[in-house]
């Protein structure tokens, strides 16, 4: 039923994890073809936040398989998961409250020295200067979300939607190769919402992200998403482009017409 | 007076290093260890028994082991290496589950174990007795009277503190210290930008041990004797006080941390006494104590010194001139 | 010999089992509701152990009376802990660790606040140990049978309380998802302030049991037997009474069987090499997982 596709950014097979002898999520599997925004829709309890925090190595799996850009990442600590280019968000803006914006966005880069208590204490010289360049690159995302203004108040002071601008533009500073964005539009006032949707697509465009978007709003779906992943009571209801979607019997009763 | 504030000035360094190294603990990186006394007790016992003669197991001395008669720089090392070890023992057990209660339960327990197995296995440190007779460093090539040699052991205890603020202010101001800061606030958010933040708890947690027991060395070879009587539940939250009260997070705040707590209010409550209980001034110090943590938090949370802002001058920033940054502020 | 050496080990097992059920299901109960570890738990079986003090040697009362007036109090202490202390922090949303901070150094407070009154020194209760009784194997003093059926009585009422009682009911689902508790009108409140009700209640039964048991006693009573209780309560899984009965017994029976064959000074290294066990290798507890991470 899936379109073919020839390169995968992410490929999850037959994937399973139950709480407890719940299943919440019982052989589910889909692809992400690299350079789309993927989305993953499906009705509360569908297992959609059990699959976010499998693929991000959040809880361990039952059993399946996550391959991700060619590796196979199933069961890998989260460290490492983001390590590799696969860098998730959170529901609700998840700001290091003591943190400046500045600091914020620097932390989110993995490849700076002094990362380590032995680098921090003997190569002093070179943490400044990777920090300096570091700054340039934190620079120009913080103008890109408008953010540049507040780049040395404690991330705690925020607004509401800057932290959510915040969230995205430090993940960014990973270098991420595919975002994992877990309902980002949730609880958002429509403008932030348009806000975030144009940096999506800008992102996708200009830098090659690929995007798996966990989204509620299907007309955000609709006008995002080349690629939709419908699930439901931890499987997979069908796969396939909005449109086609609509016509399926089976996600129109499960989902569209509820 | 004068030996009087010169053994002040030595508690006031032993109080810094070992509010430095809780404070990386709790201040930066957010774990709970309330038995950092006991940290200080193993480097004490440690270092004293790496710098004292071998026992004669049953005379004068009592029982224990070592006795290698290990120089200074050497002991206290000795003494920061045995605090680590056991830091990465508690860390091990404690620190891989996320939940930060674990830890604790680890650490209030591990503190009653090992203080009653150093009480009970009179070979190892002598028991309940203790150790006596722990050399001073260097003092018997200057053979200096117990007051004339507090001015060298000063020098010695400044030079050690110094070492140690190196230290943890190199470690706080760096990436380093960022991601400590960073699993402090949400350990899940750092470990989703990529940190292992069980490697990163451990090393925090095992560099604090090993500063607990540095300050633990320096105090046994000031002393001379250790027993466990010396390292009660109140030693750690006295600390833990001066932390608090001092500015968790900042290092010259546990400087002032150090000052008020142990030094001042220890001092100034020291000569009063009730004649009729003479035990009572310490239970009523403990109540101070503990009363002291709980409003700490309640009313000056950030402490008298908070945690200091990092900001970051633009003009280091390359490419980026000024009147553009400028523009853009005007603009956001 | 030797077996009757492990009987009588078993026996006292038995003993330290009860004590340690309604220490540890007391600090359990409320961990599942409030969702941190009250680490003042301690000082609640002190303060009970104490004022039972207060009653059987000063005011001359029954020893039994005396525990159930010391229980009661107990759990009006613990109930303004949670009002006075605990729940400033919350209306703040301070972080769980600030939370930890506060009740150590209630900890420290309390410990210190019953050593002004009472003084250091050993105190004792006035009561017979009644006569001694062969009941199978076992040895037991007439005052030992009480303690043993205190505890069943309470783990009993504890059960038919979860189970078939509204507020029971309301503790488990707060205890299971506190969101969904608080969604489905549980008056989340009200229960949070039964349950440290109870936790005090519980743990000043406790405090007063254990007072019996070791004979005497002084102000760091509770806090020196609180990571035994932390033993017993992380064997169960950490916040589910039954697990903490389970616990509790496994820890009485391993603490005083391996006091027949070593030093018992080390008895509480065996709960101790247990605590570490469970953290190491099964942190969820015993008990099969009921589908929380």
């Amino acid at each position: 039923m899936a379109i073919p596709l020839r390169d995968n950014m992410l490929v999850v097979k037959d994937l399973r994890k139950s709480f407890g002898g719940v299943k919440a999520v019982d052989g589910v599997s889909f692809d992400v073809p690299r350079g789309t925004i993927t989305g993953l829709i499906g009705p509360n309890g569908a297992g959609k936040s059990t699959v976010v925090n499998s693929l991000s190595g959040f809880h361990g799996v039952d059993g399946g398989s996550v391959m991700f850009d060619g590796t196979d990442i199933t069961n890998w600590p989260s460290h490492k998961v983001a390590q590799r280019g696969l860098i998730r968000t959170f529901q609700l803006a998840r700001e290091l409250r003591s943190l400046t914006v500045f600091e914020n966005m620097l932390l989110a880069s993995n490849d700076q020295p002094g990362q380590t208590s032995w680098q921090a204490l003997f190569l002093r010289k070179k943490i400044r200067d990777s920090e300096r360049d570091l700054l340039g690159k934190a620079v120009d995302l913080l103008k890109r979300f408008n953010l540049f203004h507040v780049r040395d108040e404690y991330a705690g002071n925020l607004s509401g939607g800057q932290k959510k601008l915040l969230d995205l533009a430090r993940a960014l500073m990973a270098d991420p190769r595919l975002m994992l964005l877990d309902e980002p539009m949730a609880g958002v006032n429509p403008t932030l919402a348009g806000q975030l949707q144009e940096h999506i697509r800008d992102l996708k465009d200009e830098k090659g992200i690929t995007f798996l978007l966990i989204e509620h709003n299907l007309r955000i779906v609709e006008s995002l998403c080349n690629h939709v992943v419908v699930m439901a009571e931890g499987t997979i209801l069908a796969e396939g482009n909005m449109s086609a979607l609509r016509e399926n019997e089976n996600v129109v009763r499960a989902y569209l017409g509820g | 007076m004068l030996h009087y504030l010169l053994t002040l000035a030595i508690f006031f360094a032993f109080f810094a290093v070992e509010a430095w190294g809780l404070n990386l603990q709790f201040g930066l990186t957010g774990i709970l260890d309330f038995t950092y006394i006991t940290f200080v007790a193993i480097g004490a016992y440690f270092a004293g028994v790496a710098a004292m003669t071998p026992s004669t197991n049953g005379g004068m001395g009592g029982s224990y082991i070592f006795g290698w008669q290990l120089p200074f720089p050497l002991s206290p090392v000795i003494g920061g290496i045995a605090a680590a070890m056991l830091g990465v023992v508690v860390g091990i057990i404690g620190l891989r589950r996320l939940r930060s209660d674990y830890l604790a339960i680890v650490t209030v327990s591990v503190g009653q174990i090992v203080w009653m197995v150093i009480g009970n296995a009179t070979p190892l440190f002598n028991g309940w007795d203790g150790i006596v007779g722990v050399p001073q460093p260097y003092n018997s090539v200057m053979n200096l009277s117990t007051n004339n040699y507090e001015w060298p052991f000063l020098g010695i205890s400044v030079i050690v503190a110094a070492i140690i603020f190196w230290l943890v202010r190199s470690l706080t101001e760096s990436p380093y210290g960022r991601i400590l800061r960073a699993i402090r606030e949400d350990e899940n958010v750092a470990a989703a930008l990529g940190k292992n933040v069980f490697r990163y708890r451990m090393s925090a947690f095992v560099i604090g041990a090993f500063i607990a027991g540095i300050s633990g060395a320096l105090q046994i070879e000031y002393i001379g004797a250790w027993n466990p009587s010396g390292w009660t539940t109140l030693e750690t939250f006295i600390v833990w006080a001066a932390m608090l009260v001092g500015g968790r997070g900042n290092n010259r705040g546990m400087l002032l941390g150090a000052f008020l707590v142990p030094v001042l209010f220890t001092e100034a409550t020291r000569w009063i006494t009730i004649p009729a209980h003479p035990l009572l001034m310490e239970a009523i110090r403990g109540m101070a104590i503990g009363l002291l943590m709980v409003l700490a938090v309640r009313f000056r949370p950030q402490g008298v010194i908070p945690e200091r802002k990092r900001v970051f001058p633009l003009t280091t920033i390359p490419g980026l001139k000024e009147d553009v940054a400028n523009g853009h502020t005007a603009q956001g | 010999m030797t077996l009757s050496l492990i009987w009588m080990g078993i026996g006292f097992g038995l003993i330290t089992a009860s004590v340690l059920a309604l220490g540890a299901v007391g600090l359990t109960l409320q961990f599942g509701v409030t969702n941190f570890v009250n680490f003042a738990y301690g000082e609640f079986l002190t303060i009970g152990a104490y004022l039972a003090f207060v009653f059987n040697k000063g005011l001359n009362m029954n020893i039994w009376l005396s525990m159930l007036i010391a229980g009661v109090l107990t759990a009006v202490v613990a109930y303004l802990f949670n009002v006075w202390v605990i729940q400033p922090f919350i209306k703040r949303k301070s972080q769980m660790i600030i939370l930890l901070v506060v009740t150590i150094g209630m900890d420290l407070f309390l410990m210190n606040f019953v050593q002004a009154i009472f003084g250091p020194e050993f105190k004792q209760y006035q009561d017979p140990a009644g006569s001694i009784l062969h009941i199978g194997p076992f040895l037991f003093t007439l005052q030992q049978i009480i303690i043993i059926l205190i505890a069943a009585a309470a783990m009993v009422s504890l059960h038919v309380l979860l189970k078939y009682t509204k507020l029971g009911k309301a503790m488990r689902a707060l205890s299971d998802n506190a969101e969904l508790a608080l969604i489905s009108g549980i008056p989340t409140m009200r229960v949070t302030n039964y349950a440290w009700l109870l936790s005090g209640f519980l743990g000043g039964l406790a405090g007063v049991v254990l007072a019996i048991n070791v004979n005497n006693f002084t102000p760091a009573l509770g806090s020196e037997f609180l990571f035994v209780i932390f033993a017993a309560v992380i064997m169960g899984g950490i916040g589910r009474p039954y697990g903490a009965m389970l616990g509790a017994l496994v820890i009485g029976l391993a603490m005083e069987v391996s006091a027949t064959f070593m030093d018992s000074a080390y008895k509480t290294v065996v709960a101790f090499g247990i605590l570490v066990i469970m953290l190491l290798f099964r942190p969820q507890g015993i008990l099969p997982s009921r589908g929380r991470v």
